[in-house]
């Protein structure tokens, strides 16, 4: 039924009108190229090839919809055209849909197996894809079309090396050197990058002997002399060549007697066992004596020493950093605190300090006069100990408050002592002081990035954004577009973008809090897409090693707990617009009290809410037509963000598979996050995958077994499934039934497997908490007890401030009677009383 | 970053250093048309490099047709073929089972998997549909 595929030759005339639209396109003269395709059209109207470009540049100007049709018509009439193929394989890659743009770019293959162009391409996709197979095919294709090329060789090399075939990839490397006359110079930085990913290869083999000796033997004068070095040493390490290994690494402390790495790879070629405690602290105090400005030597022994030796080297490091006021002290000594015998003798000392006791240090005296400076030893043990008393092993913050105030009325000017204030005010749980002294401090050097960091932070925790963006200003380009929160954005702040999201979502704007959960969401995804620029630019710069160590970072990108903990809230958030629907409706948002009100009100709030939106957008529409359009680097104009207030994703009619969006990437990521498991489960339940759900009840059993939270979700789940309107599937039931109940075995007495649970975490107000809300859920008629008891877990000594905002949380959550709420608040109120939490609210 | 950058400066990385023009430029690139490219300096700044290196283009064509030569005999070699084989037996092994429709559908719409995986994870438990579920519930994270 097509036509025929007849080619069709063009006139002189329009075959060189074609090479102007594909150089047009190439430039980027959009407007020129399309009236030279129209030239043509109406010349041959049926030409696909020209027709395959119009749509090219018609997606580049932004119209992809009107592209795919037109490209279509191209295909249909020249299906033999390599490209019209290409074409739509590059209209499917910008759609981003790569699995078909691989399969539109074979095909265009297969119709011109000897374009470089379509080949490269689709090699690109293909390791962006991680196809390693197919990359590697691909590799060998475009080296057989030019063997002359270093690059090319390389590239079959990693293609190979990344699809598990090392020996492959060595021999690939091999056979090119084997053809080079001579030994490349030095300055030939490609080949010596080349000649140590060839080791890098050998190594991961597992061949350390034959790693060596290629090392000896072709690395010699490699410019990257610390690589080889540090390889070096390791190698001849893992051979059990102690004697040299130490040599080794005794060259590579001259060069950085601060690494760790390097002490720990000497100390293990010396053979000096951890135990041997003499021996370990003559080789520290060695290094010490020879590097008498360095830290590593001497703090590294305070991990192993104990006892009297432990106290007498902390009280060395300790005075030597006090009396020069390094502000970091307490941060390189904090590590050791787990230890209670350390964190004591630490402690006792410092007290010592504070009343006098330090010995003035022997080269003290000479140290204050070459300084300059007041001494710096009083202000600096305050400093410490308010540290310490902040810290959450050591908490005692009415002391801390005492100390850190002494030391400000010694030093009024210092940043770092009103920032511990500030900190110190956090933990009290009061945000708003905590934010004005963090404020404060910021004022005292407001040039410092850092400091102007860290209040915009606490204005965030103090639910302050206005404040927040106006600190953060003062260091973005507040010209680009969308002012300093789209710089930040450009920026990929994304520290800032999820703190701002998570202040939303406390205040209940949930539009707000999803639209900048979803911006974090983007810039990973572009971080992944950032790597398409380096698979062909490190080959081109010949920067292997880093090249592969970038794509395994890629592989496991959304690892990182800056993803999880947007994904987490996110998924929240759905959970929330899933389970009370109204809440999408915009400024009802704010408040509990959405339920209490009739229909008839309700409507009427809504229609208020709508016309003060409505309001609000006409206002902003017009200040923003007063601005010229942005435009971002290549000079094209920026798409409007249509929905700056996340209202649009609020109204989202499917929550739970957006949802979804977040869930998978993290249960597939981050498995071991108890919190991605638990997250997991309240979709999976709500959208009734049952198997999906009990996978992550496994799952979070398995990582801990009397997790308050899993408790409840256990119990939730044998709930539901008791409740079930239509039976599940046999098969499915046969798997829940064989593995749910290793979780909570049929026969178990609910109520007596729950009070069992209480009674063992009987003193910790989290386990306390969920028994209660399972009590809730087994018993609906123990509501009144369950609330008074929530009351009780405040008087719990182990309680902390996070337990009680959690504990006020299902009292609301539970729609509890007012008194009860007041009772709560008063108590949490009398044991945090600078906690802005409890404080007495005008409702 | 204290003080607000002179305007002559961009953002981001150096023009003339690694990533960002280059790779757009090359984004571009990759963008154009196959047959009708014609790309001159790269390749002539890579043959002249070539050149200077003295490669010997004979000895690059004998170099690949060795490197094949090797890369077959090296399987052979590294006991490849016996792993290859076993895999391939293994595939084979898959292949044969049979699997029911409906339970591939119950999968899909169980444990959110699409229908390959569905399908695989069925084979990979001899069609078993209750034991390839609850091999999945309980997946070591």
């Amino acid at each position: 039924m097509a036509p025929p595929p007849s080619p069709q030759p063009l006139g002189s005339k329009e075959r060189s009108l074609f090479t102007q639209v594909v150089k047009n396109y190439e430039n980027k003269q959009y407007k020129k190229g399309l009236k030279a395709a129209d030239q043509i059209l109406r010349k041959s109207p049926d030409h696909g090839d020209t027709i395959a470009m119009k749509a090219l540049i018609i997606n580049s100007q932004g119209n992809t919809d009107e592209a795919f049709a037109l490209a279509k018509v191209a295909l249909k009439l020249s299906m033999k055209s390599h490209v019209c193929w290409h074409v739509y394989g590059l209209l499917y890659r910008s759609a981003k849909n790569f699995e078909e743009a691989i399969k539109a770019y074979k095909f265009a293959l297969r119709l011109e197996p000897e374009s470089q162009q379509i080949q490269k391409d689709l090699a690109l996709l293909q390791i962006q894809m991680r196809d390693y197979q197919g990359y590697v095919q691909s590799r060998r294709a475009i080296l057989q079309q030019r063997t002359s090329w270093r690059q090319n060789w390389t590239a079959l090399a990693i293609a190979q090396h990344l699809a598990g075939d090392l020996v492959d990839a060595e021999r690939t490397l091999t056979t090119f050197e084997e053809t080079l006359k001579g030994v490349p110079p030095k300055t030939d930085i490609e080949h010596a990058e080349a000649v140590l990913y060839k080791n890098s290869i050998i190594a991961e083999m597992g061949e350390t002997e034959r790693a060596l000796e290629h090392l000896d033997a072709a690395a010699k004068n490699n410019p990257d002399r610390t690589s080889v070095m540090e390889l070096r040493a390791k190698y001849l390490l893992t051979l059990g060549r102690k004697e040299e290994a130490a040599k080794a690494y005794r060259v590579l402390l001259a060069r950085n007697p601060e690494y760790r790495a390097y002490f720990e790879g000497l100390q293990s070629a010396l053979e000096i066992e951890k135990s041997d405690v003499k021996a370990s602290k003559d080789l520290y105090s060695d290094y010490a004596k020879q590097n008498p400005r360095g830290d590593a030597a001497r703090r590294i022994p305070l991990d192993f020493l104990e006892g009297d030796d432990f106290r007498e080297a902390a009280d060395q490091y300790l005075q030597h950093m006090l009396h020069k006021g390094i502000p970091s002290t307490f941060a390189n000594i904090k590590a050791l605190y787990p230890d209670t015998a350390k964190k004591d003798a630490i402690l006792q000392l410092v007290e010592g300090y504070a009343v006098g006791k330090a010995r003035p240090l022997a080269n003290g005296s000479a140290e204050k006069q070459s300084n300059g400076d007041k001494d710096l030893f009083e202000p600096s043990v305050r400093y410490f100990l308010a540290q310490h008393y902040n810290y959450h092993l050591s908490r005692d913050l009415n002391k801390a408050m005492k100390y850190i105030d002494e030391a400000i009325e010694s030093a009024p000017e210092s940043v770092d002592y009103h920032m511990t204030k500030a900190r110190i005010w956090k933990h009290y749980g009061a945000a708003k002081k905590a934010a004005e002294m963090m404020e404060m401090a910021r004022t005292l050097d407001a040039r410092d990035r850092y400091i102007n960091t860290k209040a915009a932070k606490y204005h965030l925790r103090n639910n302050d954004n206005e404040a927040a963006i106006q600190n953060m200003s003062k260091f973005t380009r507040n010209e680009a577009h969308g002012g300093p929160l789209g710089d930040l954005h450009d920026m990929q702040c994304v520290w800032y973008i999820t703190e701002d999201g998570e202040s939303y979502l406390r205040q209940g704007k949930l539009g707000l809090a999803l639209k900048r959960l979803t911006s974090i969401s983007s810039i990973f995804e572009i971080w992944q897409e950032d790597q398409f620029d380096f698979h062909s630019f490190s080959l081109r710069k010949g920067q292997i090693r880093a090249y592969i160590e970038m794509v395994r970072w890629e592989d496991s990108l959304r690892e990182h707990p800056f993803f999880s903990r947007a994904a987490i809230s996110a998924a929240e958030i759905y959970v929330k617009l899933y389970d009370q629907p109204n809440l999408a409706h915009g400024s009802l948002s704010n408040g509990v009290n959405g339920d209490k009100m009739d229909s008839a009100e309700r409507k009427k709030a809504e229609k208020k809410a709508r016309k003060e939106r409505e309001k609000q957008e006409k206002a902003e529409a017009e200040k923003k037509d007063g601005k010229k359009a942005a435009v971002d680097q290549n000079g094209e104009p920026k798409k409007e963000d249509k929905d700056p207030k996340g209202g649009l994703l609020l109204q989202t009619s499917e929550p739970l598979v957006e949802a979804m969006k977040f869930i998978n990437p993290l249960l597939e990521f981050s498995p071991r996050n108890i919190q991605a498991q638990q997250a997991g489960f309240e979709v999976f339940i709500r959208r009734k995958k049952f198997l999906l759900a009990l996978r992550t009840l496994v799952a979070s059993h398995a990582l801990s077994p009397s997790n308050p939270i899993t408790h409840e979700q256990i119990f939730r789940f044998q709930q539901t499934l008791s409740k079930l309107s239509e039976p599940l599937p046999p098969k499915a039931m046969e798997v829940i039934n064989a593995e749910f109940h290793t979780l909570l075995p049929a026969s178990t007495d609910l109520a007596k497997h729950n009070n069992e649970f209480l009674r063992q975490h009987h003193d910790s107000a989290s386990h306390v908490q969920a028994c209660l809300k399972v009590r809730q859920l087994i018993d609906p008629s123990t509501t009144e007890k369950n609330q008074q008891d929530v009351i009780r877990t405040l008087a719990l000594e182990g309680s902390s401030l996070e337990d009680a905002v959690r504990g006020l949380e299902l009292l609301e959550e539970g729609k509890a009677d007012p008194k009860y709420k007041n009772d709560y608040l008063a108590a949490a109120h009398e044991r945090w009383p600078e906690a802005s939490a409890f404080e007495k609210k005008a409702d | 970053m204290a003080e607000p950058q002179p305007s002559s400066v961009q953002e981001g990385m150096d023009p003339e250093g690694p990533p960002a023009p280059a790779s757009a430029e090359d984004r571009k690139a990759a963008a154009a048309m196959s047959s009708l490219e014609t790309r001159g300096g790269d390749e002539e700044a890579e043959a002249k490099k070539s050149n200077n290196k003295q490669i010997d283009q004979e000895e690059l064509g004998k170099a690949i047709s060795r490197l094949e030569l090797a890369d077959k005999a090296g399987k052979v070699a590294a006991g490849e073929t016996t792993k290859k084989e076993k895999e391939k037996e293994e595939r084979e092994k898959r292949a044969k089972v049979k699997v029911d429709q409906g339970d591939v559908s119950l999968l899909v719409e169980e444990l959110d998997l699409n229908k390959v995986k569905a399908t695989e994870l069925l084979k990979a438990h001899e069609g078993d549909a209750v034991r390839a579920m609850r091999a999945f519930v309980t997946a070591k994270a």
